[in-house]
């Protein structure tokens, strides 16, 4: 029954948007009763996705997709969330998530009536094409024949809180750019004032910080669910989250900056039109298998094709509107040596390079597939030697970029800025020379507390200090900045400093982490509801009274047959002490100890950044 | 020169489409890399027997005639099921030289999986440091190489291999 009602109420979504997308052209509405349109349809797709919900909720295994991937078993959470941790449903919550942006957009006050009808068209383009490719190539109310009363479970390496939430959110930053594009083309078409701009830049922060949201909470599930001690693998599919993530960088940027100028509006329009196909392009990169990546999903070719005609069309469209109509003429660029436009250049021409490396390194193995029928992959190294190095120029320039003037080439209280570099140069070849010297760890550590040292000074000489949100508006900037820098000496220490300790322990060794004495205690197995779990606890710091007890091990899923790894993290401020329990050996079981410096350092920096995004979007 | 530019984001999007539809359209499957070695010469390998350290296998030992090339271990359970298999192709081609390398083993659990199970090769080779899988590029246990009278790579299999893989694919070749 839920399959049925959802399965209508989709088709009967994508009707309405079809009307709309008519309307253009031949029934002609009022604008209200356009919005109400809008709006039913959205309520409709909302109404699809929750009936599929329901259908995991309640285990309804007569609906197929449940039954593939789903147990009468799980935990509630897990039901839900296995609604979107299957091929189909997730395209389903992207449609839901496209639906729910027009939704909201269908409410914005102050845009003329046109421009935003046009808009939402666009967006109803969109979710007709998505739409159909749920109904023809992946339609999640398909219903079984014959009488199930057991599904065939959820993959195990997806049960897990991080992970129940970290698709949502993701899909919001990828989706979000639909409106941006969408504002983007009508603009372009409708080529009347600056208005919309104001209006892709609050939609362009709310999806940045989304997609923000949506990679580090991947990035914090790999760091502890694939127990390898890291938390970035430039794996295709997080290449394929980082390319909107900077070009979304470069856009909010960009719109925050724009004053007029016609090659800045024209750059921000190729900007929104990019972050989407980026959005696009992931998906099809994903959805149709192509690349083999943690996030394998079942591959089908004719998926990957109808996906590839959505990217080609929506990518065409838009570079082709783009190509024939440019923005008005206006007022010319005012590039001087070092000000905030020529900043802004510098630092979108940096983003964009960065963008491109990684675009090249993820699609270089299947042209290379295609033309030599060879099999290579670019991995860590490729874009470790490139990526970063592209961006370190951004990330001096942007120390200083908010309090550079708009007019001159002057910067107010240089004296300082040059004090402070110099000072902090001394301190940080003071700290490697002391510690172990590491060239990477040094660019990073100078960097990171640079930027953080800049933006401080910016705060503190510039403004007067008030605690109010108008103060807090106004910092904002420097704020996001600050984030950064966290987050580069966060990413610089956990990855250059790592330290790896491997011990062959017996239950009941003493072993030396990090000058604190560790016990093996005890390996315990126990069976929970879904799966079979092996722990080894150990007890850190012994010799205090509050020792820490820390858990690692492994759980087992007879279902699916399949075995994860759980590392035993102890979080401290400065430093992640991380077990790993290996395999057992001649009754001694192999033990992996790595010590992560100021890994909580990316998170927090990530938390401000995305703090930053929120309150950018209610200023003007 | 402003046309260009503007051109760009189009002409890479066709390239983009054109690759990527290609490799959709030709059937690959990302989890199963085509093999470089395929059509290709043995590469020169130097093993000694399971059961005598002094008897030695080289690359040129297999020329003149055809070799099914198996990599195996006793840690590996899908080795187990292809296992009976073998002794199948030993009565129906008595002709074929089957070697088996043992794959990253200790030698008293290789030779117990042998006991038990019983040995359907010609010459089991020690691969214990795992060098020759790498020359052959194995991705993963059991892989199956036939390699024809010239000494090249003429069929490979990854997993283990079936009745039907056996009939379909391997006999043919024969």
């Amino acid at each position: 029954m839920s399959s049925l009602v959802g399965f209508l109420s989709l088709v009967f979504a994508i009707g309405i948007n079809f009307y709309l997308f008519l309307s253009r052209y031949i029934f002609k509405f009022h604008k209200q009763k356009f919005n109400l349109f809008i709006r039913f349809s959205s309520l409709l797709t909302l109404l699809s996705f929750f009936s599929l919900m329901y259908a995991y909720v309640v285990s309804d295994f007569s609906n197929y997709n449940v039954f593939q991937n789903s147990h009468s078993n799980k935990p509630l959470i897990y039901k839900i969330s296995g609604t979107w941790g299957n091929h189909e449903g997730s395209m389903l919550l992207w449609l839901c998530i496209l639906s729910i942006f027009s939704f909201f957009f269908s409410f914005t006050k102050n845009i003329e009536e046109d421009f935003q009808k046009l808009t939402l068209i666009i967006q109803a383009f969109l979710h007709i094409l998505f739409g159909l490719f749920i109904v023809f190539t992946s339609n999640p109310f398909l219903v079984n024949s014959i009488l199930i009363n057991e599904g065939l479970g959820l993959n195990p390496i997806l049960q897990d809180p991080g992970l129940a939430v970290h698709p949502p959110i993701l899909y919001a930053g990828y989706v979000g750019y639909s409106i941006v594009f969408s504002i983007a083309i009508a603009g372009l078409f409708q080529n009347t004032d600056d208005e919309w701009l104001y209006v892709a830049k609050k939609w362009s922060l709310i999806s940045w910080t989304f997609l923000t949201g949506g990679i580090a909470l991947g990035s914090y599930w790999a760091y502890y669910e694939l127990g390898w001690g890291g938390w970035w693998f430039w794996d295709p599919v997080e290449n394929i989250s980082l390319m909107p993530w900077i070009a979304g960088l470069a856009l909010v940027h960009s719109l925050m900056m724009v004053r007029g100028e016609q090659a800045i509006k024209k750059w921000i329009v190729f900007l929104s039109i990019l972050c989407f196909s980026l959005s696009v392009f992931g998906t099809f990169l994903v959805r149709s298998g192509i690349l083999t990546s943690v996030h394998s999903f079942a591959a089908d070719a004719s998926r990957g094709i109808f996906i590839l005609l959505i990217f080609f069309i929506v990518t065409g469209f838009g570079f082709l509107v783009f190509l024939l109509k440019e923005p008005k003429k206006s007022n010319a660029l005012n590039l001087l040596f070092i000000n905030k436009v020529s900043a802004l250049v510098i630092n979108n021409i940096l983003m964009i390079i960065a963008t491109l490396t990684i675009l090249l390194g993820t699609i270089y193995p299947i042209i290379i597939e295609v033309l030599y029928n060879k099999r290579i992959s670019v991995g860590g190294p490729y874009f470790n030697s490139t990526v970063i190095p592209i961006m370190i120029p951004g990330f001096l320039l942007m120390s200083i970029a908010p309090i550079l003037s708009w007019q001159t080439n002057k910067i107010n209280n240089s004296k300082k800025y040059v004090l402070a570099f110099i000072i902090l140069s001394v301190l940080v070849i003071l700290q490697s020379y002391f510690l172990d010297f590491n060239t990477w760890g040094f660019v990073g550590l100078l960097l990171g507390f640079w930027i953080i040292l800049a933006s401080i000074i910016a705060i503190f000489s510039s403004y007067k200090i008030k605690i109010n949100i108008k103060f807090f508006k106004i910092i904002n900037p420097h704020v996001a900045h600050i984030g950064v820098g966290i987050a580069i000496i966060g990413i610089t220490c956990s990855s250059v400093f790592q330290n790896e300790l491997d011990f062959n322990l017996n239950e009941g060794d003493k072993f030396n982490v990090n000058g604190k004495t560790v016990l093996f205690e005890k390996i315990e197995t126990t069976n929970e509801i879904n799966f079979q779990s092996l722990r080894g606890k150990f007890l850190f710091d012994i010799e205090k009274n509050q020792s820490k007890e820390i858990e690692a091990g492994k759980n087992y899923y007879p279902v699916s047959k399949m075995i994860t790894s759980e590392a035993g993290i102890l979080h401290q401020w400065n430093k992640d002490i991380y077990f790993i329990l290996g395999d057992q050996k001649n009754n001694e079981w192999f033990v992996k100890v790595l010590i992560n410096p100021f890994v909580s350092f990316i998170w927090l920096g990530v938390i401000i950044m995305m703090y930053s995004g929120l309150i950018a979007v209610s200023r003007r | 020169m402003n046309r260009v530019f503007i051109l760009t984001p189009l002409i890479v999007l066709l390239i983009i489409c054109i690759f990527s539809l290609v490799y959709l359209l030709s059937g690959k499957d990302p989890n199963k890399p085509p093999s470089a070695l395929l059509n290709k010469d043995v590469p020169i390998f130097e093993s000694s027997s399971l059961y005598n350290a002094k008897d030695i296998i080289k690359t040129k030992d297999i020329k003149n005639k055809k070799t099914l090339v198996n990599f195996f271990a006793s840690w590996c359970s899908p080795c187990k099921i292809e296992h009976p298999l073998f002794f199948e192709i030993r009565k129906k081609y008595p002709e074929l030289y089957l070697l088996g390398f043992n794959h990253k083993d200790p030698t008293s659990d290789a030779k117990k999986y042998l006991k038990d199970d019983g040995n359907p090769y010609d010459f089991v080779g020690v691969d214990s440091d795992g060098l020759i899988a790498l020359e052959f590029g194995v991705f993963g246990l059991p892989e199956t190489y036939l390699i024809n009278e010239d000494g090249k790579i003429i069929y490979k299999f990854m997993g283990p291999i079936t009745m039907d893989i056996l009939k379909n694919e391997i006999e043919p070749l024969l």
